[in-house]
């Protein structure tokens, strides 16, 4: 149960042509890139699309470091998929070790795979990185607007999200003060069986939830006295209009995929 | 209806709504080590089971969602202190994904939508049954258990698998070994845990959910 390591978003401030375009035109071209990424199939389109996310990186000026540092929760995942791949795949056999034989097929498709989920996590992570959670759910809202003729509540959505940010510091607290009561009353979540373990877990969810219950009253109550009338019609401190520079980036990145997924398919 | 079409959702129904979201994501953080499983229980299953146990369907999915988004904006929602859209589009986003249909699924098997059609009439006790939440006893105990099974394992594991299968070309078998195998343990004993802190959980969600009087 720790939350030390919890920061605030993964947001880099910044002031490059990445940081400055559209947040909807990131999330649209981002969700386009691992489109892509599934029909390219062989080193050229790799390369291509490698080539577009390292030279988008040095334009937004992040710390390689912190990009790299990105990856680590996807490195087992690719382990799994290197072992199983090189493995299974049937071929020309390069290593035999016990029943376990390692073929050229077999690693050049994993090494292909491996590279497919490095791309796929460092090129959209640069959304998150590039985009500040404030504009990021301004953008949000706004692509999700269409979809309010089909009972999308997209503005509400939007407000929701600003609201239980405001209360995941409280909850944290709340939970933790729950915590440590209940150990001071005698809980024990280290020792026993899996049973009793999961046991020692209801004193503490069924407090934390009623504590749930009980500030969402609290806020509802607060956004009646002050008169609230729904999210929709909220006005704006930015207007986030889509630029021409932003449409350039949008035409010229879609282009690229076109022909980088039509080409090295 | 006007003034319904307007606002689709009534202020406290918002309210609780972006406090489930909160609440998975503060659930996301907790770790238990299982003597006998290299993987280890995590929180966030909690969230999505009981936000679609005592919210019902429509609002529990809608919770997620929130969580998901607030996951999508960067915020370290996800397992381990993970966010982004790469987590959603990459090899373990199905289980996420999952949270919104399994919300659902749980809150459409456990009993009636507690956040149903607007004014219900007199809460008729009566009949075993909490006013629009979940059917009280040993049934009602029994279906809101099939509910965070059905919802919060069988719907998530499928998505996710797939997803896992499709985003790196494992094989069925080997996905079902890597991506569901070794959670099910964990998650058996999770759906235990969610349903009974749901049943003792319903009078709070039912009062809750009802209407406010103050005629908005």
């Amino acid at each position: 149960m720790s939350n030390r390591d919890v920061t605030l978003g993964q947001y880099v401030p910044g002031r490059s042509p990445v940081h400055r375009t559209d947040p909807r035109i990131k999330l649209v071209l981002a969700v386009v890139f691992s489109a892509t990424l599934f029909v390219v199939n062989g080193w050229t389109g790799y390369g291509a699309l490698a080539g577009y996310v390292i030279a988008c990186t040095a334009l937004a000026r992040l710390p390689w470091g912190l990009v790299v540092r990105s990856l680590r929760p996807i490195l087992l995942l690719v382990v799994l998929t290197i072992v199983f791949h090189g493995v299974q795949t049937p071929g020309a056999p390069l290593a035999v070790w016990g029943p376990v034989e390692i073929t050229g097929e077999g690693l050049t498709a994993a090494v292909r795979l491996a590279v497919r989920l490095v791309l796929l996590a460092a090129g959209v992570s640069l959304v998150t990185l590039t985009t500040s959670p404030v504009a990021m759910t301004d953008g949000l809202e706004r692509l999700l607007s269409p979809g309010r003729r089909l009972g999308l509540p997209a503005a509400e959505i939007a407000f929701m999200v600003s609201l239980a940010l405001r209360f995941i510091p409280t909850l944290a607290e709340e939970f933790d003060r729950i915590v440590k009561a209940q150990k001071a009353r005698g809980a024990d979540w280290e020792s026993g069986g899996v049973f009793r373990r999961a046991r020692a877990l209801v004193p503490v969810l069924v407090p934390l939830f009623v504590r749930a219950f009980r500030r969402a009253d609290g806020l509802a109550l607060a956004l009646e006295s002050r008169c609230w009338r729904g999210a929709e019609g909220r006005t704006q401190w930015r207007s986030g209009r889509v630029g021409a520079r932003d449409w350039l980036v949008l035409v010229g990145s879609l282009v690229l995929f076109g022909v980088v997924g039509w080409r090295c398919r | 209806m006007t003034s319904r079409d307007r606002n689709p959702l009534p202020v406290r129904q918002l309210a609780l709504v972006a406090m489930f979201a909160a609440v998975t994501s503060v659930l996301a953080w907790i770790r238990i080590p299982l003597p006998f499983s290299p993987v280890p229980i995590t929180g966030q299953t909690f969230g999505l089971m009981l936000a679609g146990l005592l919210l019902g369907p429509r609002l529990g999915a809608l919770s997620q969602t929130v969580y998901l988004l607030m996951g999508v904006i960067g915020l370290p929602v996800f397992a381990g202190g993970q966010a982004g859209l790469g987590v959603l589009l990459g090899p373990t986003g199905g289980y996420l994904w999952g949270h919104i249909a399994g919300a659902y699924i749980a809150g459409l098997v456990a009993g009636p939508d507690p956040a149903g059609a607007a004014p219900r009439p007199m809460p008729a006790t009566a009949g075993g049954r909490l006013p629009g939440g979940l059917p009280r006893g040993r049934i009602g105990l029994a279906r809101t258990l099939t509910g965070a099974v059905l919802g919060g394992i069988a719907a998530v594991y499928a998505l996710g698998v797939v997803q896992l299968a499709i985003v790196t070309g494992m094989d069925w078998p080997a996905a079902v070994l890597a991506g569901a195998v070794p959670f099910l343990p964990g998650d058996l004993v999770k759906a235990a845990v969610a349903a009974t802190v749901a049943m003792r959980l319903a009078p709070v969600a039912a009062a809750s959910l009802r209407p406010s009087t103050a005629g908005y």
